[in-house]
């Protein structure tokens, strides 16, 4: 006898085979004596298993009775508690909206910058988006009075337009930066705090 | 007709219960728990095989399940799910408690003589063999067995609650049944042994 149906058995023990399959398995078990005594030790395997017997397991209200009592306290959907989860998510989106805004602001300050450098603004526009405060203002008045001088007006010019331009866009970002890591702590510790509190609880 | 129409009824009690225990509702919880409590313990003690560890993974799985509600879908068998937890909790209890994982089977001795009826002693020593077979196969292959031999479950729903395909589900169990004859066949005196052509 060939093409034992051994793979097929246990789902056929079990009742899962329909149709085709189930017909192919019936009509070998039939003749094959082989897959028979296979079916045979699956059912002495299985009522085997089922001599086990279960041991007294305290009544399901008891049992449900201790199991009220070590529940930990669930977050109570309280409409300030609501509020306050909704606030604090609003947190990062905050931060990437600023971030966003800040990033975008400085590209197109830098995009019409380079348009006004170029020449491809016309006077009235140009006037217009000029910032008056873009040069060393301070640094030009000291030179006007003479209190700078040659190198060290030209190193005072540089320092004061960075400090004006640059400077505080590398705040904005390290503060945002910050703001956001920072958020990302708290919720590390809020975490760790729920995760360990049903196991303090238990 | 009225089975069905019970059945029924239990569904939409339940499902009425999930919900009130998803929004914070002790007592509703309490209830689900008076009805799976019998089912998870069962399985657990099959996974683990000891009684005061079966009882503390059980009540681990209902806190596990109250914590996670949110989560659950009352569209699925709330059965199935727990039943997930609960066999996860136990292998989990498993590996920290070591001291109830069996020793090899073929260290166990089987008595010749004992008093009492001879059945008693023979039923007791089976009983034990079995146990510690079970105990000896693998985790994932041990679930799928004991969800279908002793909690009846169908091959679809043990690959929704195990969260495993149904091709898994198959040859785990195809491979836990194997290992049983194996094992079991050596000390049993059953006749189990199958020569193909």
């Amino acid at each position: 006898m060939t093409n034992h149906v051994t793979d097929w058995l246990n789902a056929y023990f079990d009742g899962e085979l329909t149709g085709k399959r189930l017909h192919q398995v019936e009509e070998h078990l039939a003749e094959c004596k082989a897959c028979q005594a296979e079916l045979e030790a699956l059912g002495n395997v299985s009522g085997l298993l089922h001599e086990v017997p279960l041991p007294d397991f305290p009544s399901p209200e008891r049992f449900a009775t201790q199991v009220n009592l070590l529940l930990p306290q669930k977050r109570t959907p309280a409409p300030g508690r609501q509020l306050f989860e909704v606030g604090w998510w609003m947190i990062p989106v905050g931060l990437l909206a600023v971030w966003v805004f800040i990033s975008t602001a400085v590209l197109l300050s830098n995009v019409v910058s380079m348009a006004e450098s170029f020449g491809l603004l016309d006077d009235t526009t140009a006037s217009w988006i000029s910032s008056p405060s873009d040069t060393a203002d301070v640094t030009s008045t000291l030179g006007q009075f003479g209190m700078l001088e040659g190198n060290s007006l030209q190193w005072a010019e540089t320092t004061e337009n960075f400090t004006r331009g640059l400077f505080p866009q590398i705040v904005l970002h390290v503060s945002v930066a910050l703001l956001y890591l920072a958020w990302i702590a708290v919720w590390w510790a809020r975490q760790t705090h729920q995760v360990s509190e049903p196991l303090l609880e238990g | 007709m009225e089975s069905y129409s019970v059945a029924t009824d239990t569904a939409i009690n339940e499902t009425e219960l999930v919900t009130r225990a998803q929004n914070g509702e002790r007592n509703a919880f309490s209830e689900l728990v008076r009805i799976h409590a019998r089912g998870v313990m069962n399985v657990i003690h099959r996974m683990c095989g000891d009684e005061q560890i079966a009882e503390d993974a059980a009540q681990e799985t209902f806190i596990r399940a109250w914590l996670n509600l949110s989560s659950y879908r009352p569209q699925t068998s709330l059965r199935n799910w727990l039943y997930r937890i609960a066999v996860n909790a136990a292998t989990d209890m498993l590996r920290k408690e070591k001291r109830i994982l069996p020793g090899d089977i073929e260290d166990l001795q089987l008595a010749d003589e004992r008093p009492g009826p001879e059945s008693l002693v023979s039923q007791q020593e089976r009983i034990l063999l079995v146990q510690k077979a079970v105990l000896s196969l693998p985790d994932t292959s041990r679930a799928v067995l004991v969800l279908r031999e002793y909690e009846g479950m169908s091959y679809h729903e043990i690959a929704d609650s195990l969260d495993i395909p149904m091709g898994t589900v198959m040859s785990r169990l195809n491979y836990a049944r194997k290992l049983l004859k194996e094992k079991l066949e050596a000390k049993l005196f059953v006749r189990m042994e199958v020569e193909h052509d």
